[in-house]
């Protein structure tokens, strides 16, 4: 059975905070800046995008066919269904029902280890196609000028945002044994709130990332 | 701090579970009808607009519902909304500087390897060295290349 909100949650309320109702704003808003500087980061590699594609147009939208649009169109679908389920996973953890929460942040991570794992084979067949940034370009079949820059910055943004998919896994992993334990069943779920919100981000560049580098 | 908060009461219980899976389908149309889209080819502009505006649309669906603004108070919203002016101002701000160069300065421009320079070119008046009588050429040593 789930206590009675108001005497189950005051545990959870920090001694400055006056109601957990301000708490968890509070770390919500904090939350949101953490997240404001996190698109800072990735705007300024998509700023260097927009700059070489208003310099490189064409190289651009042909060194995009050599990469895998079924791959990149499976990733979209993959971390928007992924989202889908941490959104779940928090309304189920707020509801009480902490066990299906920790199941849906499973299916979570099963969704983000497909996600790397196709991420892994595009970017074997790029190291194999010579398709690699900067100076280490040395592809024979794509040979337009800018072409190196392309590769850098597919190689930028897509590596950053894999490194905030395995940041964004390890949250959920933690946040999945926690919620399989019962530590949210009793009315205070804001850390799979925040978590998902860090998720949520990974898909939010995804989003802008699959028709900027896939779709030119 | 009031002990009551009749407007975010709706919050405390939280939405439906059903608001998500209505909110995943809709991002998977935004998908599906961004990838038609790219195959159909539209004219130069309208592909990157239509693109970016899709993309934007969805984004929107996963920060309102998704991520709650859509149930938050209004300082996250300002927050979040800060942070994308400011990205929209870097992008904006770099991109029109480089739409605005003297076209030269462009070292991608393909026209810029075939333009003549603006003017008589001052610093070489008779233009560049032969490769032969140029005196950093490998085999000529100092002093015996030819007298400038």
């Amino acid at each position: 059975m789930r206590p009675e909100p108001e005497a189950a949650t005051a545990a959870y309320v920090a001694h400055h905070f006056p109601d957990l109702r301000t708490q968890e704003h509070a770390a919500r808003l904090g939350m949101w800046l953490f997240l404001a500087t996190e698109l800072l980061l990735f705007g300024g590699l998509f700023t260097a995008y927009s700059v070489y594609r208003y310099l490189y147009p064409a190289t651009f939208a042909e060194a995009s066919q050599h990469l895998s649009v079924a791959a990149g169109t499976i990733n979209t679908i993959v971390l928007i269904t992924s989202s889908l389920t941490v959104a779940l996973a928090h309304h189920y953890a707020h509801h009480g029902k902490g066990r299906r929460a920790a199941l849906l942040l499973l299916v979570t991570l099963g969704f983000a280890v497909v996600f790397l794992l196709i991420k892994a084979w595009e970017w074997s067949h790029d190291f194999h196609e010579g398709l690699l940034p900067g100076r280490y370009f040395h592809s024979t079949e794509l040979t337009a000028n800018g072409a190196p820059m392309f590769f850098t910055l597919y190689f930028l943004l897509t590596g950053l945002h894999g490194l905030h998919v395995v940041i964004g896994m390890t949250v959920l992993a933690v946040l999945m044994v926690l919620c399989w334990l019962g530590t949210y069943d009793h009315g205070y779920s804001t850390p799979v709130e925040l978590g998902g919100m860090y998720w949520h981000l990974v898909d939010l560049v995804w989003i802008f990332l699959y028709p900027l580098l896939y779709l030119i | 701090m009031a002990t009551t908060h009749p407007p975010h009461a709706e919050h405390e219980q939280g939405p439906a579970a059903m608001r998500y899976w209505v909110v995943w389908v809709l991002l998977l149309v935004g998908t599906f009808l961004t990838f038609g889209l790219s195959r159909v080819h539209l004219p130069s502009p309208f592909h990157l607009l239509v693109a970016l505006a899709i993309a934007s649309g969805k984004s929107m669906l996963v920060v309102l519902f998704f991520m709650h603004l859509w149930d938050h108070p209004g300082a996250n919203r300002l927050v979040f909304a800060t942070s994308i002016f400011f990205i929209a101002l870097l992008v904006g701000l770099v991109v029109m500087d480089n739409a605005t160069r003297y076209d030269l300065l462009n070292p991608a421009r393909g026209a810029t390897l075939q333009m003549e320079p603006p003017g008589p070119d001052l610093l070489t008046p008779r233009g560049p060295p032969e490769p032969s009588r140029r005196l950093d050429t490998p085999g000529v040593e100092e002093g015996t290349g030819p007298s400038r």
